[in-house]
C-alpha cells in the first residue's frame, strides 16, 4: 500500500558535533528515501553513524551539532521549522523507539503516566481516559496484567517488558513514521523474536526505518536495506538483494563475518569522522581497493533494479 | 521489613550518638584546668580555695575520671543532663526551652531555602551558560563567601537600623510585658533572622540542585521526553527535577545542621533568645554543663536530621526499597 | 555515553586586543589567584606597608579618618587601617593552616578507604559518619574557651574538628582508579600498597585534593575569624573578626562608624570570595566537560 510520493525524502544530509579535537562528521550527504508503509533496516557498526541519522530526523541532537541538508516529511522540510511546529510532528507524526530501554524510561514516574502523558498531549484525552488507552497499548503490546504494570515503575520491568513498553510509548499516536534503534540489542534469543514478531504485526502499515546491527532481524521486517559505513551509505537496494549478493565490499565483508557465513572479520578498524581518508573511506581496509579508490571519493552507482553502491569497482 | 529497618536505624543512631558522646566527653575532660575554677574564676577574681572545693564536690570532680563518665552517661540517658552553672536549673531544661526558639528559625528557613534553591538550581542547571545561569551562579559564589556574622550585622544595619522595616533585635517588643506575647510581634522580629539563616543555607543547595542537574540533562529518559513532542518547561518540571532532587535530600538534612552552628552568630547579632545565643552566653561565664548540653542537644539535632531525611527519601525515589 | 539533552557550555569570551581572547573561565582564575597573592604579600610585609602599630595608640579614640589614619582610630586609639593590614596574617594562617590539616587527614582517610574497599572501607566511612554527627563548630568553641590556645594550635584544632567533608568525594575517586587498568597492572608486578598509594594514586587525586585546600582555606578563614568575633581569637594578634564584634559592641551602628565596621568585613568577604572563585574555576578546568559522544 505504497503511494508515489514517498513519506520521508532525506537529501545531502551532513551532521557534524564540534569537539575540541575537531568537527565529528557523524554523516556526510546522505541520501535517502522511505515510502508509506515501506520499512527500510539501516545497517551499520556502533559509530557508523546510524543512530545520528536516525535523531537528527526528530532534531533530538545536541543543540551545538550542525546539521546542513533536507528533510523531507511530506513536502515539508523538518530541519527548518521552529521549535513548536517540531514539537507537534514528535510523538504524533514520527515517533522513535530508543536505544537503551533499560534508561529510556524516566525511573521516578510510573509507566503508564508516561506513555499516558502523550496520549494527552497529542489525542486531547485526559486523566482515566489516557490512563485506559495507556493500558490498552501495553496490552497491544502483550505485556501481561497491563493494567496493573501500567501502575508500575519502570525498574519492576524486565528488559523484555521494558523494551515493548517503549513502543508502546512510540506508538501511543499511532504515528505514520516510526523510527526503531536497535530495539533487540542486548535481549536474548528467545524475547529477540518474540519483539521482532510485534514489531512485524503492529507496524504493517508503517513507515519504519529500523536502525540495526543485526543482520537477520533485517532480512525478516525489511523491504529495504541500506548499509552505512563511517558516515556514509554504501549500499542500499531491496533486501533480498543486498543481503544475499552484496555488491560492495563492505556488505561482503559485513555478511562474511556473520558466524553462520564463516565468522571473517573485516581486518582493520573504522576510520576516523574527524578526518577521514580522501577517496572512498573504505579503501583502507578493502582486498579489492585499487590506486583509484584512494584518490577519488565514489558516489552512489546503480548496480541493478533499485540498487546502489558506493564503490569504484562498479562505476 | 520496615519495622526491622527503622528499628536498626535507630540502634544505629543511638549507637553514633553514644560514640560523639564519649568523644566529646573525653576531649572536654583532658584539657588542662578545670571548669570549676574557670568558672568562679569568671565571677569571683580570686576563689577562695573552700568555694572551689564546695564546688567540686557538688559537681563530681573529685571522684575518678572514669566514674564521672558513666555516671554522666547513664545521666544523659535519664534525662539528666547536669546543672547548668549560671541558670541554676536542670541543662535540659534550659536547653528544651531555648532550642524552641531556634526551631522557630530555622525550620522556615529550612523549608524556604530547600524550595528556593531547588527551583533556581534546576533552571539554572538546566540552562547552563545562559545569562540567568551565569548571573545565578556568580551571586551564589558571592553570597557563600559572604561570613554569616557580617552578613547578619549588613542586614539588621540595612533593614532595621536604616529602613526600619525591621525591629533591632529581640523576639518580642517591650509592649509584650502587658499584652502577652503576640504571634505576629514575634515574626516580625524572627523575619531578618529567617532571612539571613535562609540566605546562608540556600547556595549548598543551589549548588548541589544544579549539578544534579547538570547530570540530568543528559539523561536517556530527558530524551523520550523530548521524543514524545513534550516542550522544554515541562520536561524540564515534570521529569528533570524530579530526579534531580534526589540528592538534595542530603543536602538539605546537611545545611539544616550546618544552620544550627550559624544560628551561634545569627541569634547573637539578632538578640534572638536561642541556641545560638545560649552558646554565646555560655561561653561568655564558662558555664561548662551548660556548654556540654548545648553540644549533645547539637549532636542530637544532626542525628534526627540525618534520620529524617533517611526515611523521606524512599518517598521520593521509588527505586530504593526501605531497608537499603 | 550520549549527552543529547545538555545545553553546551557557552564560553564567555572577552576579547582583550586583537589576537587575544581571553576565556572568561582564565579571568575569574587568573584575577582571583592576583588578590590572593596580594593578600599574602600584605600579610608578609605588613610591619612595612603599617603605617603605625596596631596596638599602639596613635591619636584620639574613635576619630573619623584623615590624612593620617586612613581609616580612622577605634575606642582605644589604635589606627584602624594599621590594624586592618596586619590582621591579614591571622586570617591566612588560619585558613592555610586549618586546610592543611584538615586536607592532609581527608586525603589519608579518603586514601586509605578507597583503596582498600571492601570492610575496611566501609568501617572507615561508617566511622567518618559517626564523627560528622559531632557539631564541629560548637565543640571548636568550647575547647578554645577553655583550652585558650593561641592562632597557630586553634588553626590545626580547626581543621581536626572541622575536616571531614572532603572524604568522601577523595574516596569516590580512589575507588575508581583503584581498579583501574594500572593500578592493578602495578600490583600484578609485585608493587607494595604503600607504594601504590604514594607513587601511583596520589599523583592522580592532586587537582581534586587542590580544589579541596583552597575550598578548605576559604572555610577556615571564615570560621576563624568567627571565633574572633565570638571574643575568643588570640588576644595578642589583631583579628578581624574581633573588630567587627568590637566595632559592632561600641555603638559602631549607633554612631554610624563605618570606617570601623565596614572594611573588616569587606577585607574577609573579599579574600574569601577570592578562594571560593579560584576553586571554581580550577574545578571547572580539571572536569571534563565535553562528553564524547558514541553512536
Amino acid at each position: 500500500m505504497t503511494t508515489d510520493e514517498p513519506l520521508l525524502r532525506v537529501r545531502g544530509l551532513k551532521v557534524g558535533f564540534p569537539t575540541s579535537d575537531g568537527l565529528v562528521k557523524a554523516s556526510d550527504a546522505i541520501d535517502l528515501t522511505i515510502r508509506t508503509g515501506e520499512t527500510l533496516a539501516l545497517l551499520g557498526e556502533t559509530g557508523s553513524g546510524k543512530t545520528v541519522l536516525g535523531m537528527a530526523i526528530l532534531r533530538l541532537l545536541q543543540p551545538n551539532t550542525r546539521i546542513e541538508g533536507e528533510i523531507l516529511y511530506r513536502g515539508r522540510d523538518l530541519l527548518s521549522l521552529p521549535e513548536r511546529e517540531m514539537q507537534k510532528v514528535r510523538g504524533r507524526e514520527i515517533a522513535v523507539v530508543l536505544q537503551n530501554s533499560g534508561t529510556s524510561f524516566n525511573p521516578v514516574l510510573r509507566v503508564g503516566d508516561q506513555i499516558a502523558e502523550a496520549i494527552t498531549l497529542h489525542r486531547g484525552l485526559k486523566g482515566p481516559d489516557a490512563e485506559a488507552a495507556a493500558v490498552d497499548l501495553l496490552d497491544r503490546v502483550r505485556i501481561a496484567d497491563p493494567a496493573r504494570m501500567a501502575r508500575e515503575y519502570p525498574h519492576r520491568f524486565s528488559g523484555g517488558m521494558r523494551e515493548r513498553a517503549l513502543i508502546a510509548l512510540a506508538l501511543a499516536c499511532n504515528p505514520s513514521f516510526l523510527i526503531a534503534d536497535e530495539p533487540t540489542r542486548g535481549l536474548d534469543a528467545v524475547t529477540r523474536r518474540e519483539i521482532l514478531s510485534l514489531f512485524s504485526e503492529i507496524n504493517r502499515d508503517r513507515s519504519v526505518l529500523f536502525i540495526t546491527h543485526d543482520i537477520e532481524a533485517a532480512a525478516t521486517l525489511a523491504a529495504r536495506v541500506a548499509v552505512m559505513y563511517a558516515g556514509e551509505i554504501v549500499e542500499i537496494g531491496p533486501v533480498d538483494a543486498v543481503l544475499s549478493s552484496p555488491v560492495h565490499p563492505y556488505t561482503r565483508g559485513l555478511l562474511g563475518s556473520l558466524p553462520e557465513r564463516g565468522m571473517r572479520p573485516i581486518p582493520g578498524s573504522a576510520p576516523s569522522l574527524i578526518a577521514p581518508p580522501a577517496g572512498c573511506r573504505f579503501s583502507p581496509r578493502c582486498t579489492f581497493a585499487v590506486g583509484r579508490c584512494e584518490k577519488e571519493h565514489p558516489g552512489l552507482v546503480e548496480v541493478g533494479p533499485g540498487h546502489y553502491a558506493r564503490c569504484m569497482l562498479y562505476d | 521489613m520496615r519495622l526491622a529497618y527503622v528499628l536498626r536505624r535507630l540502634l544505629y543512631s543511638a549507637l553514633a550518638f553514644g560514640i560523639s558522646v564519649t568523644i566529646m566527653f573525653a576531649i572536654l575532660h583532658f584539657m588542662p584546668g578545670d571548669y570549676i575554677t574557670q568558672y568562679l574564676e569568671a565571677i569571683y577574681t580570686i576563689a577562695p580555695p573552700e568555694v572551689v572545693e564546695a564546688y567540686n564536690h557538688a559537681y563530681g570532680l573529685d571522684r575518678p575520671l572514669i566514674e564521672q563518665y558513666f555516671s554522666y552517661l547513664i545521666g544523659v540517658l535519664q534525662g539528666d543532663w547536669g546543672y547548668s552553672l549560671s541558670y541554676s536549673r536542670p541543662v535540659l531544661d534550659v536547653v528544651c526551652e531555648k532550642l524552641v526558639w531556634t526551631l522557630v528559625l530555622l525550620l522556615p528557613a529550612t523549608v524556604l531555602s530547600a524550595i528556593v534553591g531547588i527551583v533556581i538550581g534546576a533552571y539554572s542547571g538546566w540552562k547552563r551558560g545562559s545569562k540567568a545561569d551565569i548571573v545565578l551562579l556568580n551571586g551564589m559564589i558571592f553570597l557563600r563567601a559572604i561570613p554569616s556574622y557580617w552578613l547578619a550585622l549588613v542586614i539588621l544595619i540595612i533593614f532595621a537600623f536604616y529602613l526600619g522595616f525591621f525591629p533591632l533585635g529581640g523576639y518580642v517588643s517591650l509592649s509584650a510585658l502587658d499584652t502577652g506575647i503576640d504571634p505576629l510581634d514575634v515574626m516580625s522580629h524572627a523575619a531578618l533572622p529567617i532571612f539571613t539563616l535562609f540566605l546562608f543555607s540556600v547556595t549548598g543547595i543551589y549548588y548541589l540542585m544544579r549539578n544534579s542537574m547538570l547530570m540530568t540533562a543528559g539523561e536517556d529518559y530527558i530524551v523520550t521526553a523530548r521524543s514524545k513532542g513534550l516542550d522544554d518547561p515541562t520536561i524540564l518540571w515534570r521529569h528533570a527535577v524530579r530526579n534531580a532532587m534526589l540528592p538534595t535530600v542530603t543536602m538539605i538534612a546537611f545545611q539544616c545542621a550546618r544552620m544550627l552552628a550559624g544560628s551561634i552568630f545569627v541569634e547573637t547579632v539578632f538578640s534572638w533568645p536561642g541556641l545560638g545565643m545560649l552558646t554565646y552566653e555560655a561561653i561568655e561565664v564558662r558555664d561548662f554543663p551548660l556548654l556540654q548540653g548545648i553540644l549533645l542537644i547539637d549532636t542530637l539535632f544532626v542525628i534526627v536530621a540525618n534520620i529524617g531525611a533517611d526515611m523521606i527519601y524512599p518517598f521520593i525515589d521509588p527505586r530504593v526499597e526501605v531497608g537499603s | 555515553m550520549r549527552s543529547f539533552g545538555v545545553t553546551p557550555h557557552a564560553r564567555s569570551s572577552i576579547r582583550v586586543w586583537r589576537w587575544v581572547t581571553v576565556s572568561g573561565h582564565n579571568v575569574a582564575l587568573y584575577l582571583s589567584l592576583g588578590v590572593i597573592l596580594v593578600y599574602c604579600a600584605i600579610a608578609l610585609f605588613a610591619p612595612v606597608i603599617a603605617p603605625f602599630d596596631p596596638f599602639a595608640m596613635s591619636g584620639s579614640p574613635l576619630a573619623p579618618p584623615d590624612a593620617t589614619h586612613l581609616l580612622g582610630t577605634n575606642d582605644l586609639a589604635q589606627d584602624i587601617f594599621s590594624r586592618l593590614i596586619w590582621g591579614t596574617r591571622a586570617t591566612l594562617i588560619l585558613g592555610f593552616l586549618g586546610a592543611a590539616v584538615s586536607v592532609v587527614m581527608d586525603t589519608i582517610i579518603g586514601i586509605v578507604a578507597g583503596y582498600y574497599g571492601g570492610r575496611v572501607d566501609e568501617a572507615v566511612m561508617r566511622f567518618v559518619d559517626v564523627m560528622m554527627t559531632i557539631p564541629a563548630f560548637p565543640l571548636l568553641l568550647v575547647v578554645t574557651i577553655f583550652f585558650r590556645p593561641g592562632i597557630y594550635v586553634t588553626a590545626v584544632i580547626m581543621g581536626l574538628f572541622g575536616g571531614l567533608n572532603g572524604v568522601r568525594i577523595i574516596r569516590s575517586q580512589v575507588l575508581t582508579l583503584a581498579v583501574s587498568d594500572f593500578v592493578v597492572g602495578t600490583k600484578a608486578l609485585g608493587a607494595g600498597d604503600g607504594y601504590i598509594m604514594g607513587r601511583h594514586i596520589l599523583p592522580n587525586i592532586l587537582p581534586l585534593v587542590g580544589v579541596k585546600f583552597v575550598t578548605s582555606a576559604q572555610h577556615f578563614m571564615l570560621v576563624g575569624i568567627g571565633l574572633g568575633f565570638l571574643g575568643i581569637g588570640d588576644q595578642n594578634l589583631v583579628d578581624w573578626g574581633q573588630m567587627i564584634e568590637r566595632a559592632s559592641q561600641n555603638g559602631g551602628i549607633i554612631l554610624g562608624l563605618w570606617w570601623w565596621l565596614i572594611p573588616p568585613g569587606l577585607a574577609v568577604t573579599v579574600i574569601s570570595l577570592a578562594l571560593a572563585w579560584f576553586a571554581y574555576a580550577w574545578e571547572e578546568r580539571i572536569n571534563p566537560r565535553f562528553q564524547v559522544m558514541r553512536v
